[in-house]
Parts: structure tokens; sequence; C-alpha cells
């Protein structure tokens, strides 16, 4: 076999891999917990590979997308050529196909890497877990999903693989199902996700009306609605302000799983989609994406400021830099916007994992307030942890200081506004990851739990060390952002590159990290509470309750959706089914009291009536 | 393939006291038939080649041929009214044909809960069986309706003999109400045809359609309304649909699992069929009724699903409010619209055998379907659970089972016609049935299992069979639609003649 053709088929290989898997523990293997697991690290494990072998091989094939099979189509002309499809209507033709490009090769490589990293991580983790084989076997079914996204050549293959990502994220989320937070939090993820996808399958539905195709290589530009539409499914899946409620509640699932689909891979599938389909936006469409990116990005990390479970804050952290990465597209900067995203996914995995560490140690204790001197006890664990948040503030020479400083970029040039915003940002991040640092690993351990805390297995360290040299390496591998857009060409121009830009960017961001870690460390080395809520008293009160959107939403959804359903059920019970049958359509109710009267009223008379009906049309027909 | 039909006379001979026959006896004659079935299924697309060379090369080829029926056998019955035994397959027919046997043979397996009076029930498994498979294969609009009324009937004592709970008399009597009421607007409807056309024959009905013999427009109108609100009230068309949640909660379970999942189907098959091909000045007037209508079906009973603490009633709701989808497609009246309506009718019907075989189990473990009662169930039956997830998430459209292929081609296809509607339709499929079905998890399965909670066994070794069938069937269409769109789609002159209708742009 050619090179060619190894490029060529490798990434069904990657795709069908975990597939297998999870059908083997579905069906052969659930009682066999070392076997699941060892075939669902293996699937994680060839995919890796053949991912960096991907990655590094010099292609001819750019850009290509190789066909698997016709999922179907409908009116297709080389078909039926008799068949018409009415005025104007395009034939359907779903193709199921495998997108083979710089940018899925780049997406593949983080999503696998990261897989097989959280893969490893939980094979200590879950070790005590009553459903580990059916862990790993929704961690094999997650993969396939994710790669599925990844992989995909059109829009349609695309929402198949969206929707099963949805599902699998919801299995995972709720693995502990006997606990009803983690069951609720399952579904209120799949619902909010839901929401969005309505307005993606619209979009998807008035990109085929007007183009035609839905092939990703033969999209144009479409219309402004087209392209929001679209961008709500990116705003459900990468949680973006207004659907982000979800994305908090989810870090009720294992800890793995918050590192691999709710920080570094699935939330990140919407920034990917949104870069894949970059084309079809507006000018006015980029303009919403922008500011919903930046109030995302706003909100989240004011509220993080006043987290204390040590698993939320990277959650809302992790919206902040979502947001980030989507007003990075909205500015015109899709290199930017997944230059960001590979570095998050390596440091924000790291911090989640290491955050796994500190709650395994501790005995699930996950308040940072009840945790204190880890830093003496987990060695490992508080190095990297150090690293990951130092990487994620933006610390100058670390890969976060790279990709948000190509993101900084962007705004400068577009907007002013928006650079401000950003800029801001940099400082909360630095400042509350400064806090959660501070109180978790440094002062005095405040509870048993931490006082007894040591330091993890090997499993679990490994995969810390190597994400936390991957946090510091990342961006020197790319050498900024000129070395990482030769492989984007098609987006290289867009890139923002003047000598102002670049100083504003560097200079914004490195002192505002600058004040956030001072400001950090001033305000929590050696309390014992935080000293926030005395000082900025009503606005810290709603900063930690997420200014109350939940409660919003809670409100409407009572007031809305649910009367309308409570007052359906009503009139279907009381009018249609009560009034209906017995006063409109009483003629009905007045026949099937008289027949009633010539029978005794048990229910055979019932069907004896039909025979008889049946005889008499008979009776009918023949004389 | 009348096999079940011969089987249940068989049966009626044979006394009483011998228990087991009647349950082997039906299992062996479903599963001849789904065997038959199956066999049709894969030389499909053989014998229709051969019969195009037929077409080709002989002149007078058969009016059924021409039109796509293959398989097709003739006598003559009533000759005076020109009615005769005439069946046969087209694209439509086929898959119908597939869906229903499997149904069939799965609700025979599934009919085990029955303890007494074996016989009776199990012949009337076998009637309705037989009947609706061969009211799928009808050539003969009499013929068809007959058999239909033959699967129809059974339902009825069904569910007041063998039927659950307090309501089973009243579901039983509102049922056949309704129902009897449907058939006899549909039979009217059927009548008028006739005294236009003189025949009773659907391809001769066709033909002379084709060929502009057709009705005036009023009178086109008044026989599309008779069948669209007849067969609409067969299938639940809303606001007639409440019979269907209370039927099949009271229903037992090999009942619900046939009449959900596929005598149901009759009316929406018949509208495909011989509505839209003889009547497309008709439809022009009624289809976009029918549009509105359907969002009845699909949004209002959604949101009443949302409401519902028992099981059945909550599946029997969502069992409304798919039709709905169908009716989305047929309203649309364009290629796409029509294929994806009958993509879900199969779908549907594997998935509604499947929901109301597992809610089935339930009850005979618990004697409740009540979902206040029962929680935590995933912990306790495994298999179960797992395939009562399933059965949800199909249920709520995701991609990989068959109702989700067959929802999004509707929504392809109505989308140009009724764009309002189909966002409408699209909220409620993707966020309104995530929100129900997510709560039955929620509740049935999810979190601890009571105290008070009954003891319950999991589903083993031999009684896995149907649910496994079932659900292998519905992902295999989910992963490969081509399988049945090739099919449906070679019912070329039924859908040249139905798409013709064009719909007035109600928005």
């Amino acid at each position: 076999m050619s090179k060619e053709q190894v490029i060529q088929y490798l990434p069904l290989v990657i795709l069908l891999a975990p597939l297998l898997s999870a059908i083997l523990i579905l069906l052969f293997t659930s009682k066999f917990k070392r076997l699941s697991a060892g075939i669902s690290v293996g699937a994680v494990a060839l995919g890796l590979g053949a991912s960096i072998f991907l990655f590094v091989a010099e292609s001819n094939i750019v850009g290509g997308s190789t066909p698997v099979y016709t999922w179907f189509s409908i009116g297709n002309a080389g078909q039926n050529a008799l068949l018409p499809n009415g005025p104007g209507v395009n034939p359907l033709v779903f193709d199921i196909s495998l997108q083979n490009d710089s940018l899925s090769r780049l997406m593949l490589l983080v999503v696998t890497l990261v897989g097989t990293l959280v893969h490893v991580f939980s094979l200590a983790y879950m070790r005590q877990d009553q459903g580990y084989s059916r862990y790993f076997g929704a961690l094999s079914f997650f993969m396939f999903s994710m790669l599925g996204i990844v992989l995909s050549a059109n829009l349609v293959m695309m929402f198949i693989f969206w929707e099963l990502v949805g599902v699998s994220s919801y299995l995972l989320i709720s693995h502990w199902f006997e606990k009803p937070a983690a069951a609720d939090a399952g579904k209120k993820a799949f619902i909010t996700n839901r929401i969005g996808d309505v307005g993606f399958l619209l979009g998807i539905l008035l990109v085929w009306q007007q183009a035609g195709s839905l092939a990703f290589d033969s999209l144009g530009p479409a219309t402004t609605l087209a392209g929001l539409l679209i961008f709500c499914g990116a705003v459900g899946k990468s949680a973006q302000f207004p659907l982000h409620i979800w994305l908090p509640d989810a870090m009720e699932g294992p800890t793995p799983v918050s590192a691999l689909i709710h920080a570094a891979t699935m939330v990140a599938a919407g920034v990917y989609m949104i870069c894949r389909v970059f084309v079809l936006f507006t000018p006015e469409a980029l303009e919403v994406i922008a500011w919903t990116g930046a109030v995302t990005a706003l909100l989240a990390a004011l509220i993080a400021v006043q987290q204390n479970d040590i698993k939320r804050i990277l959650a809302y952290s992790t919206l902040s830099q979502l947001g980030y990465m989507v007003m990075a597209v909205g500015c015109g900067g899709p290199a930017a916007s997944m230059f960001h995203l590979t570095t998050h996914a390596a440091f924000k995995a790291l911090l989640f994992l290491g955050a796994g560490a500190v709650i395994y140690a501790c005995h699930h204790e996950q308040n940072i307030w009840k945790l204190g001197n880890l830093k003496n006890k987990m060695e490992w664990t508080s190095r990297t942890f150090v690293i990951g948040a130092l990487a994620l503030s933006g610390f100058p020479l670390l890969s976060g200081f790279f990709s948000k400083d190509a993101i900084l970029m962007q705004a400068y040039e577009h907007q002013m506004p928006l650079f401000i915003i950003g800029v801001f940002v940099a400082f909360l991040t630095a400042f509350y990851m400064t806090r959660c640092v501070i109180v978790t690993f440094f002062g005095e351990a405040r509870s048993d739990h931490a006082k007894e805390a040591e330091e993890v297995p090997g499993e679990m360290v490994a995969p810390l060390v190597i994400l936390a040299l991957l946090s510091i390496g990342l961006g020197w591998g790319f050498i900024g952002l000129s070395g990482f857009t030769e492989g984007f060409s098609k987006w290289k121009d867009l890139a923002a590159h003047s000598d102002a830009a670049h100083n504003a960017a560097m200079i914004g961001g490195t002192i505002a990290v600058t004040i956030g870690l001072t400001a950090g460390w001033k305000i929590y080395h050696g309390s014992e509470t935080d000293p926030l809520p005395e000082k900025l008293k009503d606005v810290a009160q709603w900063m930690s309750d997420k200014f109350y959107l939940d409660e919003l939403y809670g409100f409407l959804n009572r007031w809305t959706q649910e009367k309308l359903s409570f007052a359906a059920d009503w009139f279907d019970r009381w009018i249609i089914a009560g009034l209906g049958v017995k006063g409109t359509s009483g003629a009905v109710d007045i026949t099937g009291c008289l027949l009633r009267l010539f029978q005794t009223g048990n229910v055979q008379t019932y069907a004896l009536l039909t025979v008889i009906g049946l005889l008499f049309i008979l009776a009918l027909i023949l004389f | 393939m009348g096999l079940p039909l011969v089987m249940a006379i068989i049966l009626a001979l044979i006394p009483r006291e011998n228990r087991s026959i009647f349950r082997y006896g039906t299992l062996a004659a479903t599963f001849g038939s789904l065997l038959i079935a199956i066999y049709v299924f894969a030389q499909f697309e053989n014998r229709l080649d051969e019969a195009k060379d037929e077409i080709t090369f002989i002149e007078a080829a058969p009016l059924a041929t021409q039109y796509g029926y293959i398989f097709t056998q003739r006598s003559d019955w009533i000759e005076s009214l020109g009615i005769s035994y005439h069946v046969g397959v087209d694209g439509i027919g086929v898959v119908m044909v597939l869906m229903a046997a499997l149904v069939a043979f799965a609700a025979a397996c599934c009919a085990r809960e029955i303890q007494t009076r074996q016989k009776e029930f199990y012949i009337l498994l076998l009637l309705m069986s037989g009947g609706i498979l061969g009211a799928f294969m009808s050539l003969d609009l009499f013929l068809m309706y007959f058999l239909h009324e033959l699967a129809l009937v059974p339902t009825f004592i069904m569910i007041g003999v063998w039927g659950r709970g307090q309501n089973k008399e009243f579901a039983a009597y509102k049922i056949t109400l309704y129902l009897s009421i449907g058939a006899l607007l549909t039979l009217a409807g059927l009548i008028l045809l006739y005294l236009h056309y003189k025949t009773f024959s659907l391809v001769e009905v066709l033909h002379a359609a084709d060929i502009g013999n057709a009705l005036t427009n009023d009178s086109q109108s008044l026989v599309f309304a008779l069948l669209m609100f007849g067969l609409g009230i067969l299938v639940s068309l809303w606001p007639f649909h409440t019979w269907a949640p209370i039927g099949y909660a009271a229903a037992p379970t090999a009942t619900a699992m046939m009449h959900a999942g596929v005598i149901k189907k009759f009316g929406l098959f018949m509208l495909i069929k011989v509505a839209l091909p003889v009547l497309p000045a008709g439809a022009q007037v009624w289809l976009p009724v029918l549009a509105l209508l359907c969002l009845g079906n699909i949004l209002y009973c959604g949101l009443v699903a949302m409401r519902q603490k028992d099981l059945n009633l909550l599946i029997g709701n969502s069992s409304v409010a798919h039709m709905g989808f169908v009716f989305l497609g047929i309203a649309s009246a364009t290629l796409i619209g029509l294929t994806g309506a009958v993509m879900v009718m199969v779908a549907h019907g594997l998935l509604a055998g499947l929901a109301f075989g597992l809610s089935g189990y339930l009850h005979q473990q618990t004697r409740t379907l009540d979902m206040e009662k029962i929680q935590g169930l995933l912990a306790s039956m495994p298999f179960w659970g797992t395939l009562m997830i399933m059965a949800l998430m199909a249920g709520c459209g995701l991609p990989g089972f068959a109702n989700f292929a067959g929802e999004l081609t509707v929504f392809f296809g109505a989308w140009e016609t009724y764009p309002v509607i189909t966002g409408i339709a699209m909220w409620s499929a993707l966020v309104i049935g995530a929100v129900y079905m997510l709560r039955a998890i929620r509740k049935l399965l999810h979190g601890k299992k009571g105290e008070t909670a009954p003891e319950v066994e999991d589903i083993t070794s031999w009684q896995r069979l149907p649910y496994a069938i079932l659900l292998t069937v519905l992902l295999l269409f989910g992963f490969y639609p081509r399988l049945i769109t090739e099919k449906i789609n070679q019912s070329e002159p039924t859908f040249r003649q139905a798409t013709a209708v064009q719909p007035e742009e109600t928005e």
C-alpha cells in the first residue's frame, strides 16, 4: 500500500477503533473490568499513533475528503431520472465522508492526545468504581463521536456526530446515576445542548436551500441568518452565553470526564465547527459571534472569582476561555482561535486532571477552603498544577501566553472595546487562578481529609507530567502564531500582523497577568476565609450566585413550557377527552349508550357491534 | 402470505387444553411470515428489474406491473362489484410488510404475559397480524379496507378482555367508538370513489386518474376530506387522538405493540397510496389544513407527554406526537417529504413495538407503570434498562436509529413549503422530545432504588430475542437508511402522481 493510500484510509481506522471498542465492551466484556479498560485504552492509543503519523506526514492530499459510503439519497438524478422533486428542490444526498486537511489533522491530534492521557489517568482514578466497564465503554463511544465531528466532511454528518457527542456526554455526566445531582446534571446538559441544536439544524436547512450542497469543501458565503443559526449549535455545545448554564453542572461527572469532554474536546467542538464553516459568516454575523464570545468570557471570569468548588472554578474558567476562542473567530481570526484551542486543551486538561488527583487524594473533598497545604504532600500534583495555572493565566513564555497574545492582537485590530474586555478577562483569569492555587496548595490544611492526603499513583502522575511539558512547550513548538498559521493557508491573510497590534497585545497581556498574580497573592496569601465578600458585598454575592441566570431560566421554563404543558394536559383531559366525547360529539356517545341498552354492557358487546357492522356492509354489497 | 390467517383457523379447531400449542403455533406462523417478508425484501430489486424488462418487451404487461407492483396474485372475489383478491407489493409496500412482520413476530414473543384464555388471544393476534400484512399488500381497495378491519376488530376485544387497569372498559369503549367512526368515514370515501370509477382495483383507479379521468374538483375535495379525517382518526390525528394513549395504557403488551406499531400505520399508508395520487385537487385544498393539524400532534401532544406519570401514557402520547412527523411529510407532498414519511412509519413501527414491549415486560414484573413508584431500575435491571434508554433515545431522534433519518428527511422535505411549521416541529422533536424522554429515564432508571420498590428480575436468555431483533433492525436502518430509501423510491408512479400536488404556501 502506498503512503498516499495509508494517509487516505488512516482516518477511517482512527474513527472506527473506538466504535469497535465500545461495541465489544457493551456486548462481550462488560464483566471483565481489566479487559474492557485495556480494549478502550488500546483503541484510543491506536488513534493517537495514527494521528501523529498523519500530522507529521507530508502529504499531497490537502483539503480532500474521502467518501466512505452514501448514507442515503433521494431524488438523485443518476438513480431515478423520472422523479421530479417539486419546484426548486435540490436532490438530497447524504454522504459519509472523512475530511482530511490540516484543520482536521490538528484537531485529531488534540483529541486523541488528551483522550489517551485521560484514559490512562482513569485506569487508576476509577478503579474502585462499580461501573468500570460501563465507564470505559462510554468513554470509547465518546471518542468515536468526537472523532466523527472532527472528520466530518459535510454539515449533516457533523450534525449526526454532534448529537452522538451530546448523548455520550449525557451518559458520562450521569455515570453515577444513583446520585440525583449527577442524573439531573446530565439531563440539563443534554436538553440545553438540544436547544442550540434546533438552531443548528435550521441553519443547515437554510444553507442547503440556498447553496444546494452541504459539503464543507463547496461552502460559500450564506446569509447572515443562516450563519447565526449555525452558530447557535456552537453556542450550545461550546456553552456560550446564554446557553452556558449546563457546563458548571456537568462537573457532577467523574473528573477525568470533565477534563476530556468538558474542558479539552467536546466543548471545543463548537469552536472547531465555526472555524470549519468560517466562510459562511457575513461581517454582521461575525460581529454577533465576537460579542457573544466577549460577553461569555467576561461573565464567566467574574463568576469564577467567587466559586469555592475547585472543579467549578475550572469550569467557569473553561467557559471564559471558550468565550475567548469564539471572540477570536468573530474578530476574523480562526487561526488564533484554533491556536488557543490547542494550548487550552493541554493546560486545562492538566488542571482538571490535577484537580482530579486532589479530589482522589482528599476523599472527594472539592471545596478549596477545606483543602490547603497540599504542596508538601502531593509534590508532583502541585508542581504540575502550578504550571497549568500559570499557562492558563498567560504567564510570559508559557503556551497560554502565545495563544492569548494571538487573540488579543486579533481583537486589537478588529475593535477596541473587545480588546479591552480581553485584557480585563486576562487580569481576572490570573487573579482567580492565583486564588485557587494559593488556597488549595498553600497555607494550612483546613480539614482532616487535606491533612491525610498522599501523592497519587503513577498512572495518574504520568499524564500530569506529559501535559505539563506540553503546557510549557506548545507555544514554542509552534513558534508563536506565525508558524502555526502556515498550516492554514486559506486563513493566513486574515491573521493580525501589524506592529501596533503586536505591541499592544504583548504589553496589555503582560500587565494584566502581573496585576492579577500580585493581587491574588496579596489578598489570599495566608487568609483562612475569602475576604472578597466583605469588601465587595452585593457584587460578590451576584458573582457567587452566577448572576442568577439559572434561577431566571428556571423561572422562564416554569412559566412558559411547563405551563403550556400543564395547559395542554388539562385541555386534553377535560376538554377534548371529556367535553369532546361527551359534548360536541354527543351523537357518538348517545349511539354508544343506545347500543349499550341493547346489550349487557360488557366488553364483548363492542366487538360484537363491530362484527354486526361488518356483516351489515357485507349484506349491502352482496344483495 | 396468509400464513397467520391459516394458522388462526387451524388453531381455532384445536381444543383449548393444549396450551403450549397455541403459543408455539403463533410463533411459528409469525416467524414464517417474517422469513417470507425478508425473502421478498431481499429479492425486491431483482424481481423489479425482471418486471421492468417485461414492460419493455411485452406490450400488454399487466397494469399492476406497470405501476411497480410485483409478487402479484389475483383471483376474482365478488365480480359484480369489481372486487377481487389482488395482492402485490411495491417499494412502499415491501418495507411496510417487513416492518409489520418483524413487529408481529416480536409481539407473539411478548405475549407470554397472557395467562387466561390463551387460545382466543393467540387466534386474535394471528388475525391481527395476517389482516394487517394483507392490508399492506392489497391492490384492491375493498380488500385493503376489509383486511384492515379484520386486524382492527381484535384490538377492541383484546383490550376489553385481557386489558389492564381500572379503565380498560372505558378504554375499549372509547377506542371502539373512535376507530369505528374513522373506519366508517373512510368507507364512505372509498364508496364515493367506487361510484365514480366503477372499480375497487387500486391500479385501475390510479391509471384512470393518471390519464385524466379525475373527479371534479368539488367532489375530490369532499372525498379527500372524508379520507383525510377518516384515516386521520385511525392514526390519531389531532384533535381526534385521545383514544390512543388511554387505549395503549389499557391494552395488553402484544396488542399495544401491534396496534401502535403496525395497524395505526395503515391510515398513513392509504393516504400516501390512494388519497394523494388519486385526488390531487382535493389534496391541494386540504394539505395546508393537515399541516396545521399535525402541529397539534407534534407540539401539543409532546407537551402533554411531558406531564405524564404513567410510562405507557408517556409512550402513547409520544407515539401520537411522532405521527405528526408523518403527517408533516405527507402534507409537504414532495418526494423527499413523502419518502421521509414512509421512513418514519417504518422506524416508528419498530420503535413502538420495542417501547411497548419493554414497558409490558416491566408491567409483568412490577404490576404498575407509575413512574412515581418505581425508580433506580438501571441498577437492578441492566439489560432492560440499557434497552429502554436506547428506545427512549431513539424516540427523541438520536442519530444512529432509523427515526432520526426519517425525521431529518421529513424536515428537509417540508422545509420549503412550511418553514414555520417545520421550525416548530424541530423544536418539538429536539427539545420537547428530549425533555420527556430524559424525564422518564431520570425517574425510572436513575436514582436510588426506593425502599418499597417491588422486586424485579432482568430479562434473561431467549426472552431477550424480540427486543434484540427490533433494536438491531432499528439500528441497521439508522446506519444504512439506503436499505429502505432505495426501495421506497421505487414506487415511482405513486410518487409521480402524489407529488403533482402543489399545496399552497401557508406562510
